[in-house]
Parts: structure tokens; sequence; C-alpha cells
């Protein structure tokens, strides 16, 4: 599964947010994002978003999965993969079926998870401050 | 009915008419003759675009470079036509996207009319299939020498904002950019620039380091922005160009607009006559 993921998140993204961009208001795609700059608003895509390390992200992320490495103020649902690199610093509640969490990720906010990946109505755990 | 456009344009008379020649010849050969006007200083292609739509032709090919091309679909203004392109100019790039390598080949390709539809985009009332270019332009870059074009890509990047399909603003730094529909690298299946696919693609450039000036500067000549490290990249249907205004849009080198302009994208309009080699 992870290798099949990998893959997914290695093909080029259909839309780039390069450094030095600023977007304000609703960026919907069909394809992989990937944000390297400054995002308010909302994110939204079926595929997959990767929040490289150095962006900052002021907005509720939808997704199939995502890479975060970056900063994020906002909500984060995904209906697959969610993986929190050692650069994350996340304030916002996150939904998703698989989280992988790397050591350093900070996370402050609720934690739901599910089989289907609906939003997490099966467990829910509330993590104030997590720093690992 | 097919009515045959034909322009000199750059080429010298006596080149122009030995071409005219030999494309009367093929269009016979492959029996599909049909009415032919020639643009003079005084009958623009959109004249003879009016001229075509009143008497009743369905099928327009323009047979010169690039630009008789550009004009002839700036001219339709909503008209419904099959369009084609017969080349008159070796280095033309809609003739390498279309897979119309020379005359013979196009009248060939007229005769098996093999027809695609793809994506139109318009820009205050004008159609265009290939790209425009803001800022520093790949255009002007293959028109400097080595020492000249470093030193343009060398100049301070400009705060452009730019909308995207009525839903966010885009606020960046860059040197320059693409919006494009088609272009010479273009294939069916591709994520940029693929005429098929019902998107624009915007591509925009930031200020390079000198080192990336070196190394990437062909392919920022070529116009593949998106093999440049940290290029912005957006899939969209809709470019509304805002600020600053009054920076000029071009299109190879000729200003269409300037800012504030919005370009939008029509998929699946034009009806446009392609050979077996196309790239899309």
């Amino acid at each position: 599964m992870d290798k099949m993921i990998d893959e997914s998140l290695s093909q080029q993204a259909e839309t780039v947010v390069g450094p030095s961009v600023k977007i304000q208001g609703d960026l919907n795609s069909d394809g992989n994002i990937k944000i390297e700059g400054f995002v308010t608003g909302k994110v939204k895509t079926t595929q997959s978003v990767f929040v490289m390390n150095g962006a900052h992200i002021s907005a509720d992320i939808i997704a199939g999965n995502s890479v975060i490495g970056g900063e994020v103020l906002g909500n984060i649902k995904v209906s697959g993969h969610l993986i929190l690199q050692n650069t994350a610093k996340i304030t916002g509640d996150i939904s998703c079926q698989i989280l992988r969490v790397e050591d350093g990720a900070q996370f402050s906010g609720k934690c739901s998870m599910s089989q289907n990946g609906n939003g997490g109505k099966k467990t829910v755990h509330e993590e104030p401050e997590i720093e690992k | 009915m097919y009515y045959y456009i034909f322009d000199q344009g750059n080429l010298p008379m006596e080149k122009f008419e030995r071409l005219q020649t030999e494309a009367l010849g093929y269009f016979a050969e492959f029996k599909v003759s049909g009415e032919t006007a020639r643009v003079t200083p005084l009958r623009s292609v959109a004249d003879l675009v009016d001229t075509a739509s009143q008497r009743g032709a369905k099928t327009l090919i323009a047979c010169g470079s690039d630009d008789t091309f550009n004009l002839m679909l700036a001219s339709l203004k909503g008209r419904d036509f099959t369009l084609g392109f017969v080349p008159f100019d070796e280095k033309s790039f809609l003739a390498k996207i279309l897979g119309i390598e020379n005359i013979f080949i196009g009248a060939k390709t007229i005769a098996a009319r093999r027809i695609e539809k793809i994506d139109l985009a318009k820009i205050s009332n004008n159609f265009f299939i290939n790209y425009l270019e803001f800022g520093v332009t790949s255009h002007n870059l293959r028109s400097l020498g080595w020492l000249a074009s470093v030193k343009l890509l060398s100049s301070e990047a400009k705060n452009y904002t730019i909308r995207i399909d009525d839903s966010y603003n885009l606020n960046i730094s860059a040197l320059g950019g693409l919006a494009i529909n088609i272009r010479s690298a273009s294939a069916s299946g591709q994520k940029i620039a693929d005429p098929t696919d019902s998107h624009l693609d915007l591509l925009v450039l930031e200020k390079l380091t000198k080192m990336q000036i070196l190394r990437y500067r062909e392919d920022i000549a070529s116009g593949d922005l998106e093999k440049i490290p940290k290029t912005t990249v957006i899939k969209c249907k809709k470019i509304t160009f805002l600020e600053p205004r009054g920076t000029p849009l071009t299109m190879l080198g000729r200003i269409i607009a300037k800012f504030p302009s919005t370009v939008e994208l029509v998929p699946q309009r034009l009806r446009l006559i392609v050979g077996k080699n196309r790239t899309f």
C-alpha cells in the first residue's frame, strides 16, 4: 500500500504553487497539488496535496491523500493516507484513514480516523499538543 | 467547399509564387481544389474570411505562415468553419504540432480530412490556439544572443496579480510567464499543454539564480518552464491578468492585449484538419 502511495505521490503534480506565490481564495483541482508558497482560503482535490517545507497554509485541506511538510492552520480532511513529515506544524483537526507521523512533527487539534475514511466516525482522539 | 487563403507574409514574391503554384498543383492532384484568394494590402485575412462566409464555404485553409493561421482564427467571430493549414514556412510551429511538414503533406492531409476537435482560447473576442506570454518571454529570448538573454533573465522580478477561474487570486513575484493551450512540445496525455484536455496551463517563472539561468536558459527559450524549479503551474479554464496594468500579453512577439485582460478556454470548439504525425 505504501509503495502505491509513494508512486502516486512521486508523480508530477498537476498544480504547483511556487515559493513566492500567495494565493487567496479557493484552490480546486482534479489532480495532484504541490504547495511551496502561501495559501489562504481552501484547498480541495480528489488526488494528493503536498505541502512542502516552508509552505504556509491558512486553509482547510480536503484531499484524497496528503503529505504535510509545512505549516497548516486549518482542518485537514483526507480520505486516504495522511503523512506528517518531521517539519510539519499543524494547528487544526485532522481526519484520515491511515496516518503516519514522523519524529518532530507538531500537531495540535483533534484526530479522527476510520476504516473507510468517512471523516472519522469510528474513533476520535483529542490531542492537545503532540511533539514527537 | 474549400476556401484557400494564400498569404505572402514575409516571403519574397518569387518564392511565394513558386510555393503557391506548387500548392495549387497538389490540391488539383488530390482533388481538393476550391476557391482561392490572396491576401493583398487592400484585402486582409479578415476580409477574406468574411468573403468565404458569404460564399458559403465550410472549410477554410490558411496557406502561409503561422501568422496567417492566427489571423484567420482571430477573424472567425464565432462562425463555424473547419480549419486547415498548409505551411509556406519551414520553421512553422503550427506545421510541427499539426503534423503537416510541407505543402505536399498539407494537401494530402486535406484530402484525408482527418478532423480533430481541439480547445480554443479566447481573449477580448479574439480566438487563438497556441499561447500568450508576459514579462520575459521565450520569443524575446530566442531572438537574443547568449549574453543579452542572460542579462534579460537577470532582470528584476515584477509583482503580478492573476485571478484564476474566478475562484482565487495569485500574487507572485516573477520574471514572466505563459498561458498555454498548445505549444510545439504538446502531446496528448501530457500534463502540460494538451489541447484536448479542456484546460489552459498557466506557467509562471520566478526569479532565478545565476546558476539556474545558465542551466535552464534553453528550456526557458523553448517555453518549457515546468522543467525549471520553483515554476508555478496552474491548470484552469479562465485566467484574468489583473496587475501590473498595461503589461503586454504577446503571441509570437506580437502584442495581443494588455493587463487587465481575461483569457478563457472554449473546450473542443475548433474543428481542425490534422496530419497523421500530429503531436497531440
